[in-house]
């Protein structure tokens, strides 16, 4: 078994392997995994990058990412643009160079074949709300108006990987093309696989190298192409490495719960 | 600039809250942990006050988690009812939410945002990309999807608040509302929308009550004008008030765990809450004995 933060920091490094020079990347609340990739990929392959960032310090509370580090010089103020009013999002809903964001992390409590995303609740066996999700907070908008939303779970269970979402609080790839809606979810990162998405629906890209393809296969709660091998997810590089060392200095990613067993099914 | 019969609009307590009928839409100003106007909203729950639509947000927090434990709402426009890291769903809202007692208006911060603009702009809907292709349109009769030249788009219709209560730093004796400082980043656009859309009375209790002079002074820090203010010093807590104190997350935690045991069957803890904090003070004043001057000293920020 891997060593705790070992699971985050190599998601960390998958992520920002897929984030590009010219992406924007937005973040809500608890978004440290992507802050973590945007400020990585920065460092080693898109300087130009941009963090667009909703939130602020306020004497160590803990309001999430821009609390990550004491030193304010280091980050929240150079590096991060930050969303002074909300209506940035709302003055700029197009694909203009003016645009949100590319790129947002999509978190929920169920994730479907073709990437929906649930944050509304579950449903119970005679089709009422049984549980209550958090709802939609900023996510339905910004996801949806991103060309490239990334998906991730802290765990990876049948009960979080299901063929059809409940409700849909993000729509996948099949949703989308139907709306008309550009792009879509290009990546889903779990504790034990990195997934993909071909002709609209999940598939295995990577497993990791402490876990095996038949536990993720066991795991999920629909079947995942390709039918054969699949490689071991590249581990981070040193470069990788010491670039995590500088963006993480107080070691964050390991405090951020991931499951690198993939967790209670 | 301040003429002499000009009319202050400095209210009492009593006099703000008792402007709320059963049944009102009522919006209150609290972005997650910060600036709910909390004074007021334990003041509406000792007038047991029912059947309340709450429209907050973009994300609540204990302002509208509050009034659902204590029974005053039938209805909640939000995009979500949150404590950030305490927990991701507030205990009431979750029990209500779960057993049918309270509607959702289900949306998300973007859609809430357009909804007050449409009532702001006297508009019949907004068309808007996000949220097309969701289970929104499923869950609400009143957002659905219209095609138009071959695109999907949501419709939003206007939401308008017959009264709102805000919790703000500064304001003059005439409601003009200021912000802690001009530097500060985010977080009140949700103010300024709830207040522009509203068809009543705007109220805002603030930590301080400032001289016209100095808001003359800096007209930029206004973001609200013509409210009715009420001076309620740490008006806000247990949440915080941008750039004057941070969010007492020991309270919050000791709410939670109140509130968690409610919904998992234990409504004594809860109740218990209500009575030490809410039922008991006869008002703000007991209610910051209560939380004590020590506690309310080491939240405060030194002020820029």
């Amino acid at each position: 078994m891997s060593a705790p933060g070992d699971v985050e920091r190599l998601l960390a490094c998958v992520i920002a392997r897929e984030l590009r020079d010219t992406d924007i990347v937005a973040f809500g609340l608890h978004a440290e995994l992507l802050l973590a990739a945007a400020l990585l990929a920065q460092r080693l392959h898109a300087p130009n990058l941009v963090l667009r960032h909703g939130l602020r310090e306020e004497r160590g509370a803990e309001i999430g990412p821009a609390a990550w580090t004491d030193n304010a010089r280091s980050r929240t103020h150079e590096l991060i643009e930050y969303v002074e009013e909300h209506d940035v999002i709302l003055d700029v809903a197009s694909l203009s160079p003016m645009r949100f964001c590319d790129v947002f992390l999509v978190g929920g409590m169920q994730i479907d074949r073709e990437g929906s995303v649930n944050l509304i609740g579950i449903k119970g066996k005679d089709g009422r709300l049984a549980v209550r999700g958090p709802g939609s907070i900023g996510t339905t908008s910004i996801a949806t108006l991103a060309r490239r939303p990334i998906l991730f779970s802290p765990d990876h269970t049948p009960r979080r990987f299901v063929e059809r979402v409940d409700y849909v609080s993000v729509p996948g790839w099949k949703r989308r093309a139907a709306a008309g809606l550009e792009g879509g979810p290009i990546l889903c990162v779990t504790p034990l696989a990195v997934m993909d998405f071909a002709d609209g629906a999940m598939r295995l890209r990577s497993v990791h190298g402490h876990t095996t393809l038949d536990e993720v296969r066991r795991r999920t709660g629909f079947p995942l192409a390709p039918d054969g091998p699949v490689p071991v997810t590249p581990p981070p590089t040193k470069s990788e490495s010491d670039a995590i060392e500088i963006v993480d200095p107080f070691g964050r990613l390991a405090g951020l719960g991931f499951r690198a067993d993939g967790g209670d099914q | 600039m301040s003429g002499e019969n000009r009319r202050e609009r400095v209210v009492s307590v009593t006099e703000a809250v008792t402007l709320v009928k059963d049944g009102a839409v009522v919006g209150l100003s609290g972005f997650s942990y910060q600036n709910p106007p909390m004074a007021l909203v334990r003041e509406i729950i000792r007038r047991r006050v029912r059947d309340l639509t709450i429209v907050s947000g973009p994300t609540s927090g204990i302002e509208t988690d509050l009034l659902i434990g204590a029974g005053c709402v039938r209805r909640v426009i939000t995009a979500g009812v949150a404590f950030e890291k305490v927990i991701p769903i507030a205990p009431a809202f979750r029990r209500a939410a779960e057993s049918g007692a309270i509607d959702i208006w289900e949306c998300d911060e973007c859609i809430w945002h357009l909804a007050l603009k449409a009532a702001a702009w006297g508009m019949p809907h907004i068309l808007w990309r996000g949220g097309v292709a969701t289970s929104l349109p499923e869950l609400n009769r009143d957002l659905q999807e219209v095609e138009v030249d071959g695109m999907r788009y949501l419709k939003v219709p206007p939401v308008q608040p017959d009264i709102v209560f805000l919790h703000v730093a500064e304001a003059d004796v005439f409601g003009n509302l200021r912000m802690a400082r001009e530097a500060y980043l985010g977080r009140s656009f949700a103010e300024r929308a709830l207040a522009l859309a509203c068809r009543g009375p705007v109220v805002a209790s603030c930590e301080r009550i400032v001289p016209n002079d100095e808001v003359v002074e800096h007209p930029e820090r206004t973001f609200v004008r013509g409210a009715l203010v009420v001076e309620l010093p740490n008006g806000s807590h247990p949440g915080g008030t941008s750039g004057r104190s941070i969010p007492d997350l020991d309270h919050y935690r000791e709410y939670t765990a109140a509130g968690e045991a409610a919904r998992k069957g234990e409504p004594g803890r809860y109740q218990a809450y209500l009575e030490r904090y809410v039922y008991g003070p006869d008002n703000h004043d007991d209610y910051l004995k209560v939380v004590g001057g020590a506690r309310l000293e080491s939240l405060r920020m030194s002020v820029a």
